[in-house]
């Protein structure tokens, strides 16, 4: 847990010396609000149509920020020494605490862009939507961390994400926009547990799967 | 290591299990007893036929539609439904509304029409 803190500060210095992430991240995420503005025009499209473009946008923002994390350590030539130093939980564990801040972030900034861009962009029952937000980040973050140690090891790195990355993120995702419509529409928390509990399933799914297979993914 | 795999895996099944089983009840379910339909307060499909005898009203300045369903125990509901008249409604078996039971209305978002079958005759007759 100590390594996992260690590699976690690491990352965060890192990234704040270079600004790698947060730069490109930054731009995907102004670049891609301003396009769907832009489409849109004067059109007035309705609440869950926003709703679902805003999942969209956090599946590419994902898919551009959060495959860096071990391609990083690739181009650096850091593999090694890491995994001399650390165990494999320990790596897999401050990657996946890294990737959690990163998307975080993200999130929080795209949701403010959105609230305030788009007017349809409201919710009735908001504790619903943060809670689904929170829930279903964690499970972005999970799983994007594990293709994120796989495509480290493959050729082509850039187009290997997205393919792999759909499958694995697609019950994620057509449950979270299930959410955001309802928590639109102001179902309470109670209505929508079923949902909940499929994201918090995924969730442990996920982090479960990723400390068995990352053992087998980082010796090679 | 060994007891890890073996721990690590009862998680995985028993949680990826529990999820199957919880998206196939998280889809939208289709409901015919009108009296469950009022009483549940969540998105659903409900299943009934027109009737007929209270006539539909279409608001021409709200562009709202409200007509009377009936399910198969009699049961009446009114339904609300933003938008306009669905083809074939008027000779139309059974309809499919989706939507939110609230206040004494049904507000749909969407409406399905069954039609009676153009070949129903002939299959009587080849029968007979």
């Amino acid at each position: 847990m100590k390594a996992a803190f260690a590699l976690l500060k690491k990352d965060l210095a890192s990234e704040v010396r270079t600004r790698y992430a947060i730069n490109s991240l930054g731009m995907f995420i102004v670049v891609v609000v301003s396009v769907i503005l832009f489409s849109i025009g004067d059109e007035k499209i309705t609440d869950y149509l926003t709703g679902g473009l805003f999942w969209v946008v956090v599946f590419f923002t994902s898919m551009s920020g959060l495959s860096r994390a071990f391609v990083s350590e690739e181009e650096r030539g850091t593999t090694l020494t890491l995994q001399l130093i650390a165990r494999p939980e320990s790596i897999y564990s401050g990657k996946f605490f890294f990737n959690v801040a990163l998307i975080f972030s993200m999130n929080l900034i795209i949701a403010l862009l959105f609230s305030f861009f788009f007017e349809m962009f409201i919710f009735k029952n908001i504790l619903l939507f943060v809670c689904a937000f929170i829930i279903g980040n964690i499970g972005v973050a999970a799983s994007s961390t594990i293709i994120a140690a796989i495509i480290s090891k493959a050729g082509s790195k850039g187009t290997l994400y997205p393919v792999l990355a759909f499958p694995i993120l697609l019950p994620l995702i057509l449950t979270l926009i299930e959410l955001t419509k309802q928590s639109m529409d102001g179902n309470s928390i109670s209505e929508s547990s079923v949902e909940l509990a499929v994201l918090f399933c995924y969730d442990v799914v996920m982090v479960a799967s990723a400390y068995l297979l990352f053992d087998f993914i980082w010796k090679d | 290591m060994n007891k890890k795999y073996i721990f690590g895996g009862v998680i995985v099944t028993v949680f990826l299990s529990m999820m199957i089983y919880l998206f196939t009840q998280s889809n939208i379910q289709y409901e015919s007893d009108f009296v469950k339909v009022k009483e549940k307060a969540r998105m659903i499909k409900a299943t009934g036929s027109w009737v007929k005898e209270k006539n539909y009203d279409f608001n021409k300045e709200s562009k709202q539609l409200t007509f009377y369903m009936k399910d198969t125990q009699g049961e009446e509901m009114r339904v609300v439904y933003d938008g306009t008249l669905p083809n074939n409604f008027e000779i139309a078996t059974s309809i499919v509304v989706t939507g939110k039971y609230e206040n004494g209305t049904f507000h749909a978002k969407d409406i399905l029409t069954k039609c009676p079958s153009k070949y129903q005759d002939q299959k009587t007759q080849a029968n007979s």
